[in-house]
């Protein structure tokens, strides 16, 4: 009877994710969400104009920033898979590649990264701003998701790999069969984080012409002069969507706890 | 030079690790069915040798023959070796997000293409033989130590492996659960099975063993029967390590 090593990758800047036994956390939480709700429809009952409109006007925004966020997760999942691999591998070119990609990611903000690959794919070929919007998004989240799967699967026992390689896997199957989807465990609650670390960051893709939830909510303001009252709407929009998905966060990662059953 | 007499054909081999020198100038053969007990002090290049016979241990020197298969040759298919060579660790290494059940079969469905229901039949009757058929469907956290290194036996023994290989198999077992292991191994012997088992417990290699084989240094000094061992060791390393094992 072995004790369960309870492995933790360090969080990075996404929302705190509540779990059950973090109560000051959890508390934290219901009043932040009961607040921003009753404060919403105290808002857009009691102050229809504008706030009402600024919601229907904006609501469209809310969707794209949903689309340029799911989207931007899939693909740099899949970029992350790889690189992660990549700073893995026994291959020296490829680790390399693997590691100058993070290296030159991590030194570089994400706003200018963003006018970087809008204004340098734009000068190749005209990119629709969504397109370049979730291409800047993958290339960005790719690395740090990269450093998370290269964290995830070295956390697991070496033997894990000896044992399988011993039956006659190879390498490939190995990391597929029996590392990776042991690795998922250690890699949802920071997978989890950057995800709503990028819902935030799409708020930065509003510059390249992308009608998402911030974008929308200037256009709004620039028209009616009203500042406070739309970013206040814009604000609380982004806070209840981030509280929800870390909620959904977390309670999936405690679906995933255990192995028994 | 007629490998073919053996399973098992280690020509003088070395392994370095960094400055140490792990194994020098090792020379094995080992029949079919053969029991070979591997023994030595802590350090002594047991594991090594044990591990370089599916290669998991690369030598560096030297030459090992498989089943007729130079595993040292470049071209050689080294993970057709290995379905053909079982091997237990002292940690079990089960997969943990598989069910026992899923352990078993795992290896013969992916890699010898049995159909599923086959290999569960296997995998049921392996578990019997390694007497835990009521635990088919819980996971590796939920057994007891002996229990995971029944169920990792039975795991290697699903490929149908001409040899197995054992490094400390009960070592990290409560002593309680020793009993049960070793059984499953004694049962496996008397079927017949090649094996390689580096182990402390002299009991098993006095039941078991062909040919104890003592190592110290990275070298082979002593090798010969139980018997040979037990009454009267030649080598003064050999007499040391037995008065302080027995
Ligand atoms: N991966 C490795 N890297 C560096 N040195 C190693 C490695 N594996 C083994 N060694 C060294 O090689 C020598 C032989 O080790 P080995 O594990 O084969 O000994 P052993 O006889 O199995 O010992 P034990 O009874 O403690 O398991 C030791 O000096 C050990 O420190
Ligand atoms: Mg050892």
């Amino acid at each position: 009877m072995d004790k369960e090593k309870e492995l933790k990758i360090d969080v990075t800047d996404g929302a705190a994710i509540p779990t059950k036994k973090d109560k000051g956390l959890f508390t934290a939480w219901w009043c932040t969400l009961i607040g921003a709700l009753v404060l919403l429809f105290y808002l857009i009952t009691f102050y229809a104009d504008p706030y009402l409109r600024i919601l229907k006007f904006v609501s469209d925004g809310i969707v794209v920033t949903f689309k340029v966020t799911f989207a931007s997760i899939f693909f740099s999942l899949i970029v992350g898979l790889i690189t992660g691999l990549g700073r893995i591998s026994k291959n020296r070119v490829i680790n390399l590649i693997a590691s100058v990609y993070v290296e030159v990611i991590r030194g570089i903000p994400l706003l200018v990264q963003l006018f970087y690959i809008y204004y340098a794919l734009g000068s190749f070929f005209t990119v629709p701003p969504f397109v370049a919007a979730i291409t800047a998004m993958t290339v960005c989240y790719g690395a740090y998701m990269g450093e998370v799967f290269r964290a995830g699967i070295e956390s697991i026992d070496h033997g894990q790999t000896e044992a399988a390689r011993s039956l006659g896997f190879n390498g490939r199957q190995t990391m597929f069969y029996v590392i990776i989807p042991q690795a998922m465990r250690t890699i949802l609650p920071p997978v989890g984080n950057e995800f709503i670390a990028l819902l935030k960051d799409t708020s930065l893709v509003s510059i390249l012409a992308v009608g998402d939830l911030l974008r929308r909510g200037r256009e709004f303001a620039t028209e009616t002069f009203a500042y406070f009252e739309t970013y206040t709407m814009v604000a609380l929009i982004y806070l209840l969507i981030t509280l929800i998905l870390s909620k959904i966060v977390s309670i999936s990662e405690e679906k995933m706890r255990p192995y028994e059953r | 030079m007629k490998d073919n007499n053996y399973i098992i054909h280690i020509e003088n081999i070395y392994k370095f690790f960094h400055n140490i020198t792990a194994l020098k100038n090792v020379s094995l053969n080992i029949k079919p069915q053969e029991k070979v007990v591997i023994i030595g002090p802590s350090g002594s290049g047991k594991s090594t040798l044990l591990r370089t016979i599916n290669r998991l241990e690369k030598i560096d020197k030297g030459r090992i023959i498989v089943d007729g298969q130079d595993i040292t040759d470049k071209k050689c298919d080294i993970n057709k070796i290995r379905m053909e060579v079982g091997m237990v660790f002292q940690n079990f290494n089960l997969f943990p997000h598989k069910t026992v059940l899923q352990n078993i079969t795992m290896a013969p469905i992916k890699l010898k293409k049995i159909p599923p229901k086959e290999a569960e039949e296997i995998a049921y009757s392996l578990l019997k033989k390694v007497g835990i058929e009521d635990k088919a469907n819980v996971y590796p956290a939920q057994l007891s130590g002996g229990q995971q290194q029944r169920v990792a036996i039975a795991r290697a023994l699903a490929m149908k492996p001409k040899v197995m290989l054992f490094d400390e198999p009960t070592s990290a077992l409560d002593p309680e659960m020793i009993g049960e292991v070793l059984d499953v191994m004694i049962n496996l012997a008397r079927e017949g099975m090649t094996m390689v088992v580096v182990t402390h417990e002299m009991g098993f290699a006095r039941e078991v063993a062909d040919r104890v084989v003592f190592m110290d240094g990275g070298e082979i000094l002593e090798q010969g029967t139980p018997e040979h061992f037990f009454t009267s060791p030649e080598h003064p390393r050999t007499k040391k390590f037995l008065s302080q094992i027995l």
